[in-house]
């Protein structure tokens, strides 16, 4: 199956007046994004992400490198953009229109008229739980309610991609939850995502690959099972003697959460269980559990920026 | 659908927006309604500033009258015209709303030609309301149809045409609308003046000073570059003949040609700036 997205050694520098502040916003990024992916775009503030995306969709253009959507290399071509929905940062709607004028307006961009307009639009309207509002004017919506319209504009067209760009900043937790089944339920369907986001946690649950941003420089990129593959385990215990966390700190183990009556002993991939079950039995102390444990996204977005960071500063 | 047919009423949906959004902005209705007083009050203002005159004065109140309207509605109507073509593009720009209208499927021409479409819609219809009123305005005073106003009009909206294609092109360019407004006004102006730039480099050259010379031949680049907005006046004819003759000593087709000829030139280089503008 042919790569939805393709991009070859892409690179954008905005630049100014002066050479010494030009931005090296992309340099060289290598990314391709098979069919049904969801892929989890992250980087922090400034890293790069809208700038890719608006290059995806021909609102920019590249300093050099190339890039192929759905196919083709002609980013503008109609044929291409009517395959694509996309949801910008932070956006504004004519906000002169009410909600359901407003999707009737980017309905009529996509060609789509008459009753499968009017049917798609309720359609969306309801998946996005905007039917209440669907009459207000979009001047007087929220946030939260202007990025559900945003998102509704981009499912309209039942697309085979979807560019979402921070889908969820700005909703309460229930809007995000709900957000997130509408994107699981994209993805069940077979359509390929491009999510830029900050929401490490829901990127985590909801995509299958994810790539990390830093300096226009792509550090790693994999699926989430490749990525997060370094486990500890921790071992949970009660009644922990006096002189149990002085022993396990000599060996080189992390405790957690320690309180007079249990704590949480975390045992480093590199390091031997056996030995940490030792000094606590020798210690006396109860073991309640033993369990893996999955390094989070969090953690390995900080740890990768972190290096990138030193990297750059070396 | 065929390609025309959605490419067709793709544009027309861009530019019925467009319109309807231009209709919304205040500082417009502002210069509309100041427009409309002006002209609904023309038969007023002037019986009041000739209440001094002798009596049988009633030509010269009258010619007053079309004179006080013919410069309402160009000057208004210009306004009106420069202001919306300068600032259709950058608002959407810098309200992002541009993002998401052009990752639909819309092409950057297309786009171009429904915003460029829409401010027409305006203009127009701006420039037949004020008309309008002073076509029933000058019925009442004088008992018979002005149709000479009408063919004023037509070419007043010509006019309007080329200063908004060179307005709308420097708005591509710009991130807001003031440079753009500027500009028009400036477009408007000296394409008002060019016999008087002809003019000068007649004179020019008189004395062997470079400077002199120079300034000569800057006037007759722009006298060849800019297009001679006064060719689309039939005030004077308005003041002098019956409201009700046919122009005269004008040839409309020509006239319409050069206004269109400009005007494509002018919605060219705004495509050419705005195909690779980033936003
Ligand atoms: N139009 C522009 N002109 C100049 N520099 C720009 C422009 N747009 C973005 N940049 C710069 O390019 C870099 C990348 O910006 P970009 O918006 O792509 O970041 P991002 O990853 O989306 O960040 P965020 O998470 O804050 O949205 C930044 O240094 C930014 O200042
Ligand atoms: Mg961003």
């Amino acid at each position: 199956m042919p790569a939805v997205i393709e991009t070859q050694k892409l690179t954008k520098v905005y630049e100014s007046s002066f050479r010494s502040q030009d931005v090296r916003a992309l340099q060289d990024l290598d990314l391709t994004i098979d069919s049904g992916e969801i892929f989890g775009y992250l980087g922090p503030n400034g890293s790069g992400k809208t700038t890719t995306i608006k290059l995806l969709l021909g609102l920019i253009f590249p300093t050099s490198g190339t890039m192929r959507i759905l196919g083709s290399d002609d980013i503008g071509a109609a044929a291409v953009k009517r395959r694509i929905g996309y949801l910008p940062e932070g956006a504004y709607y004519p906000d002169f229109l009410r909600g359901e004028e407003v999707l009737r307006f980017y309905g009529h961009l996509y060609g789509l008229g008459g009753s499968d307009l009017t049917r798609r639009i309720d359609k969306t309207i309801e998946t996005v739980g905007m039917t209440g509002a669907r009459k207000r004017m979009i001047r007087g919506y929220s946030k939260g309610m202007r990025q559900r319209i945003g998102l509704a504009q981009a499912l309209l067209s039942d697309p085979d991609l979807l560019i979402l760009d921070e889908p969820t900043t700005g909703l309460d937790p229930i809007a995000r939850k709900e957000i997130r089944d509408i994107l699981s339920n994209l993805r069940d369907q077979g359509k390929t995502l491009l999510i830029s986001s900050h929401e490490l946690l829901e990127v985590e649950l909801i995509s299958n690959r994810v790539g990390i941003l830093y300096n226009g420089v792509l550090q790693t990129i994999g699926t989430v099972d490749e990525l997060l593959t370094q486990r500890d385990v921790l071992i949970h215990i009660t009644d922990p003697t006096g002189g149990l966390i002085a022993k396990l700190n000599t060996a080189g183990l992390h405790v957690e959460d320690a309180t007079a009556t249990k704590m949480v002993v975390r045992v480093p991939e590199n390091l031997s269980v056996y030995d940490a079950l030792e000094i606590c039995r020798a210690e006396k102390a109860t073991i309640q559990s033993i369990a893996p444990r999955r390094e989070t996204l969090e953690e390995l977005f900080v740890r990768v920026v972190g290096a990138a960071e030193n990297k750059t500063l070396a | 659908m065929s390609e025309v047919a959605s490419f067709v009423r793709g544009t027309w949906t861009i530019a019925v927006y467009t319109w309807r959004e231009g209709m919304r902005k205040k500082i417009l209705m502002a210069i509309l309604i100041f427009s409309v007083l002006v002209i609904a009050g023309s038969n007023f203002m002037t019986s009041f500033l000739t209440q001094v005159t002798p009596v049988g004065e009633i030509d010269m109140q009258a010619k007053q009258m079309k004179d006080l309207c013919v410069t309402a509605i160009s000057i208004f109507g210009v306004l009106i015209t420069i202001f919306i073509s300068a600032s259709v593009v950058p608002s959407e720009v810098e309200n992002k709303v541009i993002y998401t209208v052009l990752s639909k499927p819309v092409r950057r021409f297309q786009y171009l030609l429904g915003k460029f479409a829409g401010v027409q819609l305006i203009v127009i219809l701006n420039l037949i309301l004020m008309t309008a009123l002073f076509f029933v305005a000058l019925y009442l005073k004088e008992r018979i149809m002005p149709t000479l106003l009408l063919w004023s009009t037509l070419l007043t909206y010509f006019e309007f045409l080329i200063v908004s294609a060179f307005t709308f092109a420097l708005s591509c360019a710009a991130t807001s609308a003031v440079l753009p407004t500027i500009a028009g006004l400036f477009i408007y102006i000296t394409g008002n003046l060019t016999e008087y730039l002809k003019d000068v480099f007649a004179k020019s050259g008189q004395t062997e000073l470079w400077i002199d010379k120079m300034i000569g031949y800057i006037s007759l680049g722009l006298y060849q570059i800019l297009p001679n907005l006064q060719n689309f006046s039939l005030k004077n004819q308005i003041l002098y003949l019956a409201s009700n003759d046919p122009p005269r000593d004008i040839l409309l087709p020509n006239l319409i040609a050069y206004g269109l000829l400009y005007a494509v030139a002018g919605y060219v280089m705004a495509y050419w700036i705005f195909r690779r503008k980033e936003m």
